[in-house]
């Protein structure tokens, strides 16, 4: 009874404490996903977001000096676990991070509304580019659009695609839908047929049928949008059914190294667009080591640090900062609010320089946002797998937007009219 | 001696056949009412709402109908996720292909799309039953899904597969979508939700619900005294889906406000399944009792460390949940097979005779 006094004491303690020091803090919540059947990729990303988070509150004491609060809350990539965080921290949070497309689509409409800003890193809804019409939402650095785009390219760099065949594998969900109308309009403008290949949800495990079907339709090259375990899935069945590793391409959450790992050798040749890369010997890397790894605060492991996802998240928590950081020196103050944040990530603007500053060498592309273009359109690199880890096997491709902007557009102004009445930002045009 | 029902005497038919005889059953549902009808919405924070109040409604109200059909006509049915979809999905059209109609309309008769669905699949009950059935109406559950991502005019050829509630209003108040306050969406599920309650309470009293309870106890015992078999399982579909279809609608309208195919899917199924399970098979107030300990605990149970003050991490929180309720739900189940309600029924019953136990 006694111990359980001074326990409860102790806490007691801690929480008032912990409420003294909140003075000036800010609260960065995340909805994470380290549970659930989409933790195997969930957890290096969400270590990779919090380590660096926590590097600059112990180096920096946080972005212009405000700490950082980045709590997570469970959603286990459930929706309405999603709906459960995102009201528990909409309160004071300056930035809601929803993770899964499902809980994007969710809270999409309601930011509006509850005015915090979604940022989405390389995922969610591509018209969110449009910032006149998503004011609230952002998917820098690149969006599932560009990466299509990009990969077009890439194939288009290995000889014509004219009469090519290309399969379409991709997870049959709205996030798997996302490029088609891109695919599309470059298949009719490069002349390759394209031949969508859906995997259920029910059957990423065993992809068996869909294999069948790519081994009957002969494709030049395999494209996926896979998810989750779809990826191992895929990956071991084209190992099996040997298709050439090398005409096989992932988008960026279709490049796990854990999921390489299981084919080691096999599936050398694989590749993967992506728009961050691991680079070992960037500072940045040597001061998480300092500050969160040789203090005992990282719940990650040196594999699991050298792999892509982590350092994704490493750069998704540099952006948010960056959009802090901006919101900070244009108010000149360090607590900002939702909608200084707004600004601020509207503002980025990632040079090489500013990179190199930040100690991120090597690891994400330059890119800048605006009032317009919520996605900055940053480019990215081919990742090839060497048979052990991830290697860059192309230079910076940058997507070729002017090619689909008008898609953008469209389908934001169909999105803004199906969601009637919706706010649109006009002092956008005059910007630009 | 709070329950002490001697001295309630009843003088006529009527009185004795009021949906409340016992006068303390009366006095605290009608808390229970005012609780939920005026002190809730006054006191509730827009978290309260949307991740419990209204969650905790709304499954109640899909169980309400799913125990209707497995309740009280005894035929079990692994479709209801499905049968929710169908109403969602129904909604959806309807507000988008007239979007002068009444939203409250449009929900309320959503549910009659999917008592067709409903009556369809569940022709083969009259042929096939218990556990065959179920596999019947899970074949219902994988169509019905597959269904909603294939037929691309149900989402309106949205791009990304998923349908996203608009912004609808009634006579300029908004009560779903984006816009939509916290308290008007919980004041349209409430009402929503004690009407068919009261609906469904009186079914189940009346001559339907006799016949359904003698189909579930012994079908052709009823065929004897001349029910029509026919008749009782395709009504018991019908009424169940409907009420499943309306909450469904109301699952996505007034609280999820976008939903993609896949949220219909298996999950969905047995979480209303559970609930009934855990609540009681054929009751009625066992649905909220199984709603409020599989859908309301886990988001308290979820605040309870941030409250305490305990630095614990939310994945962790997230494990010791799915324990937690787990466990609750074995003990329960250890306690009482027949579930929540049951044991409040024994709990009231000794109640009742306190302190003269026989």
């Amino acid at each position: 009874m006694k111990h359980f006094t001074k326990l409860a004491a102790a806490t007691l303690l801690a929480g008032v404490t912990a409420g003294a020091a909140v003075a000036q803090e800010l609260y960065v919540p995340n909805l994470s996903y380290r549970t659930g059947p989409f933790a195997a990729t969930g957890i290096p990303l969400m270590n990779g977001q919090a380590d660096y988070m926590t590097m600059l509150n112990a180096r920096d004491g946080g972005v212009g000096g405000a700490m950082l609060n980045f709590e997570e809350c469970e959603t286990g990539y459930s929706t309405e676990k999603g709906v459960e965080c995102y009201e528990k921290t909409k309160g004071e949070a300056i930035v809601t991070q929803p993770w899964s497309t499902g809980i994007t689509l969710q809270v999409l409409p309601k930011t509006n509304v509850d005015e915090i800003p979604i940022l989405a890193p390389g995922y969610g809804f591509s018209p969110m580019a449009n910032g006149k019409t998503f004011q609230w939402a952002f998917n820098a650095p690149a969006g599932y659009w560009d990466a299509a785009d990009m990969i077009v390219q890439y194939l288009e760099g290995q000889g014509s695609l004219d009469g090519k065949k290309i399969a379409f594998l991709h997870l049959d969900h709205p996030y798997g839908k996302e490029p088609i109308p891109v695919l599309e309009t470059l298949a009719e403008a490069k002349g390759f047929e394209m031949v969508p290949i859906p995997v259920g949800l029910k059957e990423m495990q065993n992809q068996s049928a869909q294999w069948l079907q790519i081994r009957r339709e002969r494709p030049d090259y395999v494209v996926m949008w896979g998810w989750g375990a779809m990826n191992a899935g895929a990956i071991t069945e084209a190992v099996k059914t040997k298709f050439p590793m090398e005409n096989f391409i992932g988008v960026w959450w279709a490049g796990h190294d854990a999921d390489l790992r299981i084919v080691g050798e096999d599936g050398k040749g694989y590749k993967s667009i992506s728009w961050s890369f691991p680079n070992p010997d960037a500072p940045v890397m040597a001061a998480i080591k300092e500050h969160v790894v040789d203090t005992g605060k990282t719940k990650s492991n040196p594999e699991e640090m050298s792999g892509v996802f982590y350092s994704r998240g490493i750069i998704i928590s540099a952006i948010l900062a960056e959009g802090i950081a901006a919101a900070q020196a244009e108010y000149g103050t360090p607590e900002i609010t939702a909608a200084q944040l707004r600004w601020g990530l509207e503002n980025i603007n990632m040079t090489e320089e500013r990179i190199s500053e930040l100690g991120l060498d090597g690891m994400v592309p330059p890119f800048s946002t605006s009032c317009a273009n919520h996605t900055g359109h940053s480019g990215g690199w081919m990742l090839e797998w060497d048979g052990e880890k991830f290697v860059k096997a192309s230079d910076l491709l940058t997507a070729n937007v002017a090619g689909y902007q008008d898609l953008i557009d469209e389908k934001a102004g169909e999105y803004a009219e199906a969601n009637a009445p919706w706010p649109t930002n006009d002092s956008c045009d005059a910007m630009n | 001696m709070l329950y002490r029902t001697s001295g309630q005497f009843k003088t006529s038919y009527q009185a004795d056949q009021a949906l409340f005889p016992v006068r303390q059953d009366a006095f605290l549902l009608g808390i229970i009412l005012i609780l939920a009808w005026v002190v809730f919405p006054l006191t509730a924070s827009e978290f309260t709402f949307q991740a419990i109040l209204i969650p905790v409604l709304i499954f109640s109200l899909a169980s309400l109908g799913l125990n209707i059909l497995t309740g009280f006509a005894g035929q079990l049915s692994l479709g209801t996720g499905a049968f929710m979809g169908v109403g969602a999905y129904a909604c959806y059209k309807m507000v988008t292909l007239m979007p002068w109609m009444n939203p409250i309309v449009a929900i309320l008769l959503s549910g009659v799309f999917s008592a067709g669905v409903g009556v369809l699949f569940g022709i083969p009950s009259l042929r096939i039953k218990g556990f065959y059935l179920a596999i019947a109406t899970l074949a219902a559950q994988f169509f019905l899904v597959w269904l909603f991502e294939k037929w691309a005019w149900l989402y309106n050829y949205n791009a990304s597969g998923a349908i996203q509630v608009p912004n609808l209003d009634i006579f300029g108040l908004y009560v779903a979508g984006p816009l939509a306050s916290s308290t008007t969406q919980y004041y349209v599920v409430l009402v929503v939700v004690t009407l068919l309650t009261l609906l469904c309470i009186n079914l189940t009293r009346g001559n339907l619900g006799r016949t359904w309870k003698a189909t579930r106890d012994m079908d052709i015992a009823a065929e004897l005294i001349g029910i029509n078999l026919l008749k009782s399982k395709l009504l018991a579909f019908a009424v169940s889906s409907y009420v499943v279809g309306v909450a469904g609608a109301l699952y996505v309208f007034l609280w999820k406000g976008a939903a993609e195919p896949n949220v219909f899917d298996i999950p969905l199924s047995f979480q209303v399944l559970f609930i009934a399970i855990i609540g009681g098979l054929g009751s009625i107030l066992g649905n909220y009792l199984g709603a409020i300990l599989i859908v309301g605990l886990p988001v308290v149970l979820n605040l309870l460390p941030a409250l305490l003050g305990i630095p614990i991490d939310s994945a962790m929180v997230e494990h010791l949940n799915i324990m937690i309720v787990g466990g609750l739900i074995v003990f329960f189940l250890i306690v009482e097979p027949h579930g929540l309600a049951q044991l409040w029924r024994l709990i009231r019953e000794k109640l009742i005779i306190w302190p003269f136990p026989h």
